[in-house]
């Protein structure tokens, strides 16, 4: 059954716990993100951020303990991650993986036609590519190479905003998509992000308070321990960069 | 020269037959010679000419076989140009002979295509002094067919040869391919992608011989399988006692797709000179599943998933290969080989 107010929800994580095996990481998550907010996750390494953005995908090596994750007021928790792709929901992965042989070009173009249903036409497939890669200030020798193989730390997050830009997601999850960026990337990755989210939901995992002066979020969560224990505006992110993490310890 | 009635049969003891043995290769009763009809060789690209038969070197059982069936030997010369030598085989037992040469500079895809019951394929080639030559060799034959290969390749002084193998066809397959470095400072660079679906036995036997100093070879095979497939590669590489400052590495890649599959890979060195780099290495492995996750969280389904991992993992085998038209072919075939089997 649908809860209150579920259609202006884009994305609804209601008393969600998972385990990993037999461990439990996340205790009870409550979180509720409508198209054009930007929600931000912080916390220390460890407390559950990087597995709540990977179950919210559908990555099969969690599992959901009780509790559901909403999109577009469905229950997703049976859904397969491709599925969950082609209705609009996107992971900017915080270590993408690498997969020699397969092209970028190649790969994109296949990934587009997945989520659009059919295959773009060549032309208007170029098009947007060539928009997109301008935007992100990537050369076009990007095209053959092998996806993430032999890819630095920024390259790797700029190819995963490029497949943002072109995916056009309704919800879009990005963990730590500012680690291995330079000041000229981070900047140029988080235009291509501020592009996107006027018309999207986005949950954007960070640890630092620098790609949140670039996104403007409207709300900040901590997490401590597989919960969220705090949520407030963009002044809680300056309060965390400020005074750390203890303060919050005694929240949870 | 050698009769074949006369010669003995193999064991499986013996590193080429261990896992294919001469009987299951053998186009009928191994105690008999069949009439074998002749493949056609044509090529819109080359000049190609028959001449009566080379005779192939008697060192195993296989060439003494092929030596009392085959006819003519078809021979392209083929220098400072590129392109596609098509065989076909034709009737139910068929076989033939294609010996290659280059004096400079060459690039040469070998399509084998048919649907003979049993084929017998023959290919040899020098690789002439201070040449540089590229040869692609795509399997295309019919699932239902027995294939029998042995190559032999000589590489001469200064010499880069250049040698791919797409193998995607066939019901049972051995192959046998020996390259001899025998002038100084010649390079050898072999690859091998092979796709095991169904219940395909692809079983690749691959002999590199460094007779002289100063010699580079790199063999690369990866071997993809699914359902009830069987993959083997087995290598021999040997390095002289005069073939110092040799520089030679085998590797040996297995993708396992289905529990039902199977692959081997045992590299073997044989190792006479003191003053030599030479590795080795085999592995075999079911698919990653953070790449599954990946491609999935981009839209696609398991299987497209799986097919775009394993087109890359086979792909990945050509990736140092310089021949533009020997990597592009490739690629293109085996895009719409797996395609095809996507929509099966």
């Amino acid at each position: 059954m649908l809860s209150e107010n579920m259609t202006d929800v884009l994305l609804r994580v209601e008393n969600l716990h998972v385990s990993v095996g037999d461990t439990p990481i996340i205790h009870g998550i409550n979180l509720d993100i409508k198209r054009g907010e930007i929600h931000a996750i912080m916390g220390r390494n460890g407390s559950g951020k990087s597995t709540l953005a990977n179950v919210i995908m559908g990555h099969p090596a969690y599992e959901i303990t009780s509790g559901s994750v909403f999109y577009k007021g469905e229950n997703i928790n049976e859904m397969e991650v491709f599925e969950r792709a082609r209705a609009g929901m996107f992971l900017s992965f915080q270590y993408p993986a690498a997969i020699p042989g397969v092209q970028v070009g190649n790969f994109l173009r296949k990934s587009v036609a997945s989520v659009q249903g059919e295959a773009p036409s060549p032309r208007a497939f170029r098009k947007s590519l060539n928009e997109a890669m301008n935007q992100l200030d990537m050369d076009k020798s990007f095209l053959s190479r092998y996806v993430n193989d032999g890819f630095s730390g920024g390259e790797k997050k700029r190819l995963e905003i490029l497949q943002m830009l072109l995916l056009k997601p309704d919800m879009a999850l990005l963990d730590e998509t500012d680690s291995g960026l330079d000041i000229d990337a981070l900047r140029i990755v988080a235009e291509g992000i501020n592009a996107v989210a006027e018309e999207t939901g986005c949950l954007i995992i960070t640890h630092y308070q620098r790609l949140l002066d670039l996104i403007k979020p409207d709300i900040v969560h901590v997490l401590i321990d597989g919960k969220i224990v705090h949520s407030g505006g963009p002044e809680l992110a300056m309060k965390l960069e400020r005074e750390g993490y203890d303060w919050v310890d005694a929240l949870a | 020269m050698t009769s074949y009635l006369d010669a003995t049969v193999p064991s499986r003891s013996e590193h080429l037959w261990r896992y294919t043995p001469w009987s299951r290769v053998h186009p009928g009763s191994i105690d008999s010679v069949p009439k074998v009809d002749v493949a056609s060789i044509t090529s819109d690209d080359f000049y190609v000419s028959e001449r009566p038969f080379q005779p192939l070197p008697t060192t195993d059982i296989a060439r003494i076989f092929l030596n009392e069936v085959l006819e003519n030997t078809t021979t392209v010369e083929s220098n400072s140009k590129g392109g596609h030598i098509h065989i076909q085989t034709n009737g139910e037992i068929s076989a033939a002979h294609l010996h290659l040469s280059c004096e400079s500079s060459t690039h040469i895809v070998i399509h084998v295509k048919g649907d003979a019951q049993w084929f017998g394929l023959a290919l040899t080639g020098d690789v002439n002094s201070n040449a540089q030559m590229s040869v692609g060799v795509i399997n295309e034959l019919s699932s239902e067919t027995v294939l029998l290969r042995v190559d032999d390749w000589a590489i001469h002084r200064d010499a880069l040869f250049e040698h791919a193998t797409l193998s995607l066809g066939g019901q049972r397959n051995k192959s046998d391919i020996r390259s001899t470095l025998e002038g100084s400072n010649s390079s050898l660079k072999q690859y091998i992608a092979v796709h095991g679906h169904g219940s395909r036995h692809d079983d690749h036997h691959i002999e590199i011989h460094h007779q002289q100093p100063h010699t580079n070879s790199h063999l690369l095979l990866n071997a993809a399988c699914d359902d009830r497939s069987h993959s083997i590669g087995t290598g021999a590489l040997t390095i002289d006692d005069v073939a110092q400052h040799t520089d030679a590495g085998q590797v040996f890649r297995n993708l396992l797709l289905s529990p039902t599959s199977r692959a081997e890979a045992i590299p073997e060195l044989e190792v006479m000179a003191n003053e030599v780099s030479a590795a080795h290495g085999a592995a075999s492995a079911p698919i990653n599943p953070e790449q599954m996750h990946y491609l999935m969280s981009r839209g696609l389904s398991r299987e497209e998933a799986t097919s775009m991992m394993v087109e890359g993992f086979l792909i990945d085998s050509f990736t140092g290969l310089d021949s533009t038209l020997v990597r592009e072919t490739i690629h293109h075939r085996l895009t719409s080989h797996l395609e095809q089997i996507l929509m099966e």
